[in-house]
């Protein structure tokens, strides 16, 4: 996919790379952290993956908004690729987390809050995902998916005050503070600048093929125009451009 | 359209004569109520039988008794907009009614449907685990409170799984995320009461306040997926 991407954009890309693997190598390089120790070290992973699962599924539902307001599907594929970053970042966030736990608590999986509420987020999403893929119909899919996720955008919030409530889900092992020196503090900032840098590539990424994309098929649309026998503007005006792809191919 | 002046304002009209097509359409096929009825006795035979007269915590009662309201739910809620689709009333009822009196009046039938079905479910419960309960109003309240969430939530998804291929087996997965919330709460009230301990309040006001967020939400959402 080199033709995608533009000059600028390519060489983002290489400074965010160079950017998050001096990050990596700083944090091999940092002394244990002081309760932590060398395990310690995924947090510097961990931290920023919660971040940005975080930012992603804000920038998505902000783009969900969007859509609904203006109904320009790129504003969808925005917020649908963002919901999809989230998700990894989520998976990567609670893997890490998980390793992190079982290490220090002896258990993978102990239902913290902070667990159970990303596993709620992994649930929703994933649902968002598999509801996208059963409407064919892009501007229908559109508007359902980004109805489904403000939906849940709203009312889970309500977790916030629930877990507390409830005896078994109670308990947080994650440590509420912890200190950094001002190296460390360094370090994890990077790591943070350089993921959300990471994200809005991957942003700018999806929204070129994207583009590319729309314009192959608008190619395909305007072929199968022509292979009618139909002037573009005569359908454009009846208010075809949509429907014009599968009414080509019936007739053809 | 001329029609007469009446008490009511007009979404009042409009969201009875939507309640009152379900529920005549509803009385000439019994098919939600009866899938409801049965797949409850279903789930709660399963669970009965194979526990046979063992002894359960009031957490796992808890548990047991909204997991067999979820999923009766889920099995008999789904129908309220697919029923209009395979009917082919879909695209009449858009024309004629105001997209928030159709969302009023499905709600509406379903908050009725399931409440009736939650006070089957707890006096088969009741007979089947020999529960003794101390607060009945405490009970009852988690329960119609819980059972109104849930309907609310199951309406909103419905109408979205309608539009989507696979729609039963999407239909609970959208809904159970969103309703998790509610149904933690709800199970942890329905604990308490079953404990015999003294029930908390505040977490009715969680219950309720859960419910109204998402008839609000899904109030102002529904007008995007009505009209396309």
């Amino acid at each position: 996919m080199s033709g995608i991407l533009s000059k600028r954009d390519k060489l983002f890309g290489i400074v965010i790379g160079v950017w998050l693997l001096g990050t990596a190598a700083a944090v091999f390089a940092l002394p244990p952290l002081e309760w932590f120790g060398y395990k310690g070290r995924i947090l510097f992973f961990h931290i920023p993956m919660a971040w940005i699962a975080v930012l992603t599924f804000l920038m998505g539902a902000w783009w969900s908004f969007a859509y609904l307001r203006s109904k320009r599907l790129e504003q969808f594929h925005l917020s649908s690729l963002s919901n999809k970053v989230g998700l990894v970042f989520s998976l990567l966030a609670t893997g890490s987390g998980a390793i992190y736990a079982k290490l220090t608590w002896g258990a993978f999986w102990n239902w913290d809050v902070r667990q159970t509420t990303i596993f709620i987020l992994l649930l929703i999403y994933t649902a968002y995902i598999v509801l996208g893929y059963s409407i064919e119909d892009e501007e229908k899919r559109g508007l359902i998916s980004s109805v489904y996720s403000l939906f849940a955008f709203v009312t889970v919030p309500f977790l916030i005050f629930i877990i507390p409530r409830i005896p078994s889900l109670k308990s947080t092992l994650h440590p509420q503070r912890f200190s950094m020196d001002a190296k460390m503090g360094l370090v994890l900032t990077a790591a943070l600048l350089g993921i959300t840098a990471f994200y809005i590539w991957i942003l700018r990424y999806g929204a070129a093929r994207q583009r590319v994309k729309t314009a192959e098929q608008a190619q395909l649309i305007q072929k199968d125009i022509e292979s009618i026998g139909l002037g573009a503007e005569g359908l454009e005006s009846a208010g075809l451009d949509a429907e014009a792809n599968q009414n080509g191919e019936e007739t053809v | 359209m001329q029609h007469k002046p009446s008490l009511f304002p007009d979404l009042i009209v409009s969201v009875g004569a939507v309640l009152r097509k379900d529920a005549l359409s509803e009385l000439r096929s019994k098919y939600a109520f009866s899938t409801l009825i049965v797949f409850a006795l279903t789930c709660l035979s399963a669970i009965s039988m194979s526990i046979a007269g063992g002894e359960l915590t009031p957490h796992v009662q808890s548990v047991f008794l909204w997991v067999v309201l979820f999923f009766s739910a889920m099995a008999g809620l789904g129908r309220a907009f697919v029923q209009e689709q395979d009917a082919g009333t879909l695209l009449t009822l858009k024309v004629y009614t105001p997209p928030q009196a159709v969302y009023f009046g499905k709600i509406i039938f379903n908050v009725l449907l399931l409440v009736s079905l939650s006070v089957l479910v707890l006096f088969l419960f009741i007979v089947f685990f020999d529960i003794s309960v101390s607060d009945w109003v405490a009970l009852i309240g988690a329960l119609w409170l819980g059972s109104i969430g849930l309907s609310i939530v199951a309406t909103m998804t419905a109408a979205m799984a309608a539009q989507a291929q696979g729609r039963s087996s999407l239909f609970t997965i959208l809904t159970f995320p969103i309703i998790l919330p509610e149904f933690l709460n709800a199970i942890e009230t329905t604990r308490t009461v079953l404990a015999g301990e003294a029930v908390d309040w505040t977490q009715f006001v969680f219950l309720g306040g859960y419910a109204l967020v998402a008839l609000i939400a899904g109030s102002v959402l529904f007008d995007y997926l009505w009209v396309e």
